[in-house]
């Protein structure tokens, strides 16, 4: 019996021996952060809801292949990253959609004049997410929302650290410039 | 690292506030900024976007993605409906034979019809026999009365 905060790797090895039940444990775990991802990356609910599920069975029927080695959240947002790619792709949806609801501000904030700031600087980075390449909007998804080192990101991209490093640059200076002249 | 020295690449800024700077090269470029005009706001930026990046409200899918996925993958496991036989295009040399026969079977039966028309009585009748077919009385047919089937009485 494997403990329920065990880490993921026990959970994987246990579903590569076909286990349905430890694999969705699994998805469980990770259902939030992988939608969270495909959401910004897509910028639709229901394709984000669509593609998390397409990424998990993805993962299941690529369970085989994965090596101890890799981190399991790492190797599962490589499969849901290609999969928001090839979404984009044959979508050609390069177009962000602003996430209605969701750009509400915090409800920390006491100061309505504050508040008010925040919820306008949220929107900007919105607009602003949404013009900017892919390439760049999934660098700093993973490194500024999933918080990911540049090792993580360069497993997840494919990338050397120091193309992780100088992509980010550009990624951050791409979104500055966007959203200056959003602003204007 | 002196303020005098060109100002660093965006990127070596971008890896400082990641803590992806080796401590060496951190605290050079922290004494650098301090006092260098172009790079100071540059950092200021990039920390300002950090701050807005975690100020993105947090999203959820709102249903039990898990549950969605399982029954994708027992439909997946499931034996699928074989697919339906398409009818196959028959070659020449398959329907060669059949034909063969056919034709075969229709030229006996043909000969034979003709040998025993030829051999019968029917092909010997005269033309006007034949033709009392189409008579008010047809040959085979009951007579009413004697004069309806010969005129003359007799």
């Amino acid at each position: 019996m494997l403990a329920p905060d065990g880490p993921d790797e026990d959970w994987v090895r246990r579903a590569q021996r076909g286990d349905s039940k430890a694999f969705s444990e699994l998805v469980r775990r990770h259902q939030d952060r992988v939608y969270r991802y495909l959401l910004r990356m897509l910028g639709s609910h229901d394709d984000a809801l669509e593609l998390t599920q397409d990424a998990f069975v993805k993962a299941w029927e690529a369970l085989p292949q994965w090596q101890p080695e890799a981190q399991f959240r790492t190797w599962l947002f490589r499969i849901a990253n290609n999969t928001a790619l090839d979404a984009l792709r044959r979508r050609k949806l390069v177009e962000f959609v602003p996430l209605d609801d969701a750009f509400d501000a915090p409800g920390s904030e006491p100061d309505p004049e504050r508040q008010a700031q925040a919820t306008q600087e949220i929107r900007l980075l919105e607009a602003s997410l949404k013009r900017l390449a892919p390439k760049h909007r999934e660098i700093l998804l993973l490194r500024e929302v999933e918080e990911m080192s540049y090792e993580e990101i360069g497993h997840v991209l494919s990338l050397s650290e120091g193309t992780v490093k100088s992509r980010l640059a550009r990624a951050r200076a791409a979104l500055i410039e966007i959203s200056r002249r959003n602003s204007r | 690292m002196s303020s005098a020295e060109p100002c660093p690449r965006t990127e070596a800024l971008s890896a400082l506030i990641d803590n992806e700077l080796g401590e060496s090269d951190r605290v050079a470029l922290d004494a650098h900024v301090a006092g260098c005009a172009i790079c100071a706001p540059v950092l200021a930026e990039f920390r300002q976007l950090r701050t807005s990046f975690a100020a993105l409200p947090g999203v959820a899918p709102g249903v039990d993605v898990a549950r969605l996925v399982e029954g994708r993958i027992a439909a997946a496991d499931a034996p699928k409906p074989r697919p339906r036989q398409q009818p196959q295009r028959l070659r020449w040399w398959q329907v060669a034979p059949a034909a063969l026969g056919g034709a075969l079977s229709l030229s006996i039966g043909a000969y034979l019809g003709s040998a025993l028309m030829l051999g019968s009585e029917v092909a010997a009748q005269p033309a006007a026999l034949q033709m009392a077919a189409f008579t008010e009385i047809p040959p085979g047919a009951l007579c009413p009365a004697l004069q309806a089937c010969n005129p003359a009485g007799r």
